[in-house]
């Protein structure tokens, strides 16, 4: 099997796995017991804590372990349901997490603009700074766009926000082991992250939340997490999230000349024999080894399956999206007409791609769509 | 590389069988899965259906795919499911789906995926001539398809297989439970797909054609009830009419006899045997044949006016290109217009067409 689908998740890193289980056989405490092996278990979470806040430089208490990236944004969305102001300035082409959540809290009063974005996925900070209303309560713009890999001016972006003192939050699940990231340097109030995107488990996330920021619990119980997160903590989870962001950061650098190297290779191959495929997307500002390919006239479902029966596993629009043949949101937000949007492959490659995978995909490639 | 047969993959047990069958007959065989209805999560199975699919062809070792026709379905099987209940007419959502959905779009769709055939788990037969296909009706007589499948024509039967047209039921279900088929006990489904259960019917109608309620009158012209609009009622129904033994009447129970649609009333008939509940012929229109046309002496002839019905012997008696006149040897219940009429000789399905207007 040949896998090029690493924004959609990716394979356990064996040490993150190596850790997990050793976790789950040692440890089964709760942490909020006060014996020894409530003790042990807490101790785990309280140091999985701090390896997460020293590779973004952030503080201990900046780190709230969620369930997933999605109740990440969840929670930061949800919390402004208790604040006065409740309209929200997000993107066109946020991930479902951010756009479905804010159409059910229109029901509680929240209201929402949705920033265009330019033909290669990018929000415009001016067009932000023009969409700041007095009731504007919370900034929310994705750092990289799960599709098609366009990095965000974030910078410029908090920079309007911080202006006009208003939140910013970005869901930031794509950034990590492929952009360096680091708390201080970036200013966010919130950020989300999942643990599944970077080689460790699923079914475990974190927010960022700088010091000062607020936020109003989504999930209400047993004040774990700072009062922040009830519920009993995921240990092992937390412990493989932990390891898998230590070793993104740590290798940081090679992951992404290793994804360059994959990603220049394949295009430069494809282009080669197949001179007429569209790269979409941001051509310099964007996540190294995503690509998003156009094949005129070759529908993505078909190519997919074709793909799949030789065991090369590719995308169409986002994961979530998968399973029709309609349209992706994301390449229309960005003015892409359809018949190119419905002939769209998303290719992403992972630190277990070789240079010898490149090859294959593109034969596969050449093969399924010059006809 | 062995032919590549792709089945429409429902969930169901009888699609899961014919994977199976398919399968250990040495063909490559994929599934896929249609999705052909959006919105209305809590009338729709589609999710839960999905899940079992997958769960199966995981078990089964076929790679199952999903394709959304819903824009298909609603153009040209939706559209006119509720023209014609405007029209307060019955019609068959299932005939047109297959003609429209299930044999023209997933069809083309297979094909494109690298089919060199369809399957699907309909209880029929195709009999190959040496020129020609026929539809035959399936092997268990209780189940049996056909007549949902009368509008297929040369090009849909010669591109298709019904792996389990020759077996029975009980049958399929037992070798669903002993391939290990997580769905060997499912329910079969009945009723509309994208409404669900009959009692969300008139919840349903409501959304898409305005209510127009007026008043029921007993065949003799007597006012005896008012009803909520006559698309909600079908011929011979007897449910629903709100209309017991009071009102001066004895106990048997009513029946819709006939829609008066000019002055919107429903008009009913008392007890089931009642004279105008039954014709002795009907008039219908676009008519298709799956062979030949044949002539209008063609002996032995025998048709369904409804599902499962038995076959009725029956003679027809005019027969243009797109009409005909039938005449029935004994008179029928609630013939309904919008219904398909599908003619067999024997256990062969010559085609069919829709009911409008009944003598």
């Amino acid at each position: 099997m040949s896998y090029f689908d690493h924004n959609a998740t990716t394979p356990i890193h064996p040490l993150v796995l190596n850790k997990m289980s050793s976790t789950s056989e040692a440890c089964f405490g709760n942490p909020s017991s006060i014996h020894t092996s409530g003790r042990k278990a807490k101790s785990l979470i309280e140091s999985s804590r701090r390896v997460i806040a020293k590779a973004l430089q952030a503080s201990t208490n900046e780190i709230i372990f969620t369930g997933s990236g999605t109740e990440a944004n969840n929670s930061v969305l949800w919390s402004l349901i208790y604040e006065k102001n409740k309209h929200v300035i997000t993107s066109s082409i946020e991930h479902p997490a951010i756009l479905k959540v804010l159409d059910t809290l229109s029901l509680f009063g929240v209201s929402y603009t949705k920033l265009p974005v330019n033909k290669f996925g990018e929000v415009n900070p001016q067009n932000l700074e023009e969409s700041i209303t007095d009731n504007t309560g919370l900034i929310s713009i994705m750092m990289i766009n799960n599709e098609v890999g366009t990095i965000n001016p974030i910078k410029d972006l908090i920079k309007v926000a911080k202006e006009k003192n208003i939140p910013f939050h970005s869901d930031a699940v794509q950034t990590i082991g492929k952009i360096p990231l680091s708390v201080k340097n970036i200013q966010a109030d919130y950020l989300s992250f999942s643990g599944h995107k970077f080689y460790g488990p699923k079914g475990v996330g974190f927010l960022y939340k700088k010091k000062k920021s607020k936020l109003n619990p989504l999930i209400i119980g047993g004040g774990q997490e700072g009062q922040f997160r009830a519920g009993t903590e995921n240990i092992s989870g937390i412990v493989g999230l932990a390891e898998a962001v230590r070793l993104s950061i740590e290798n940081l650098d090679n992951r992404i000349l290793h994804l360059e190297k994959l990603e220049s290779e394949f295009k430069d191959k494809l282009l080669h024999h197949s001179p007429n495929v569209i790269f979409n997307g941001h051509p310099e500002k964007h996540a190294p080894g995503v690509i998003s390919a156009s094949f005129i006239g070759k529908r993505s479902d078909i190519l997919l399956a074709e793909l799949d029966r030789e065991g090369i596993e590719v995308s169409s629009g986002s994961a979530c999206g998968s399973g029709s043949v309609k349209p992706s949101f994301v390449l229309e937000e960005m003015g892409i007409p359809e018949n190119q949007n419905t002939s769209t492959i998303r290719i992403s490659f992972g630190r277990s791609n070789s240079i010898k995978d490149v090859s294959i995909l593109v034969k596969a490639l050449v093969k399924f769509t010059n006809v | 590389m062995s032919d590549t047969i792709i089945v429409g993959m429902s969930g169901g047990v009888d699609s899961s069988v014919t994977a199976k069958i398919l399968k250990d007959q040495g063909y490559n065989v994929e599934c896929v899965f249609m999705k052909n209805w959006e919105g209305d999560p809590e009338n729709c199975n589609a999710e839960e259906d999905y899940k079992d699919a997958l769960s199966v062809c995981d078990h089964l070792d076929i790679p199952l795919r999903s394709v959304n026709f819903s824009n298909e379905y609603w153009n040209k099987v939706f559209q006119h499911f509720i023209d014609e209940y405007a029209k307060g007419r019955t019609p068959n959502p299932d005939v047109l789906c297959n003609r429209e959905v299930k044999f023209k779009a997933f069809l083309n769709y297979a094909f494109d995926l690298g089919a060199v055939k369809i399957a699907t788990g309909h209880y029929a037969q195709i009999n190959q001539l040496e020129n020609e296909f026929e539809l035959l009706k399936g092997l268990d007589k209780n189940k049996d398809q056909s007549y949902f499948l009368y509008l297929l024509g040369q090009n849909e039967l010669s591109k298709s297989l019904f792996p389990i047209g020759n077996i029975d039921k009980i049958k399929v279900r037992k070798l669903a439970e002993g391939s290990g088929l997580i769905n060997y006990a499912k329910k079969d489904s009945t009723g509309v797909c994208f409404i669900g259960e009959q009692k969300f019917f008139k919840d349903f109608l409501k959304k898409y054609i305005p209510v127009k309620p007026g008043l029921i009158q007993t065949v003799d012209g007597k006012i005896c009830g008012e009803h909520d609009g006559l698309m909600y009622y079908t011929m011979g129904q007897r449910k629903g009419l709100g209309i017991g033994g009071g009102h001066g009447f004895k106990e048997a129970p009513w029946f819709v006899a006939d829609k008066d649609l000019d002055h919107n009333i429903l008009i009913v008939a008392q007890g089931h045997d009642h004279s105008s509940l039954f014709h002795q012929g009907l008039e219908a229109d676009q008519i298709h044949w799956i062979n030949e046309t044949p002539t209008s002496s063609l002996e032995n002839i025998s048709a369904k006016i409804r599902y499962r019905q038995d076959d009725q012997s029956c003679k027809i008696t005019e027969l243009s290109k797109n009409s005909c006149k039938v005449i029935f040897k004994d008179p029928q219940f609630a013939i309904t217009p919008g219904q398909s009429i599908v003619f067999y000789v024997d256990n062969k399905c010559l085609g069919g067409a829709i009911i409008d207007k009944r003598f």
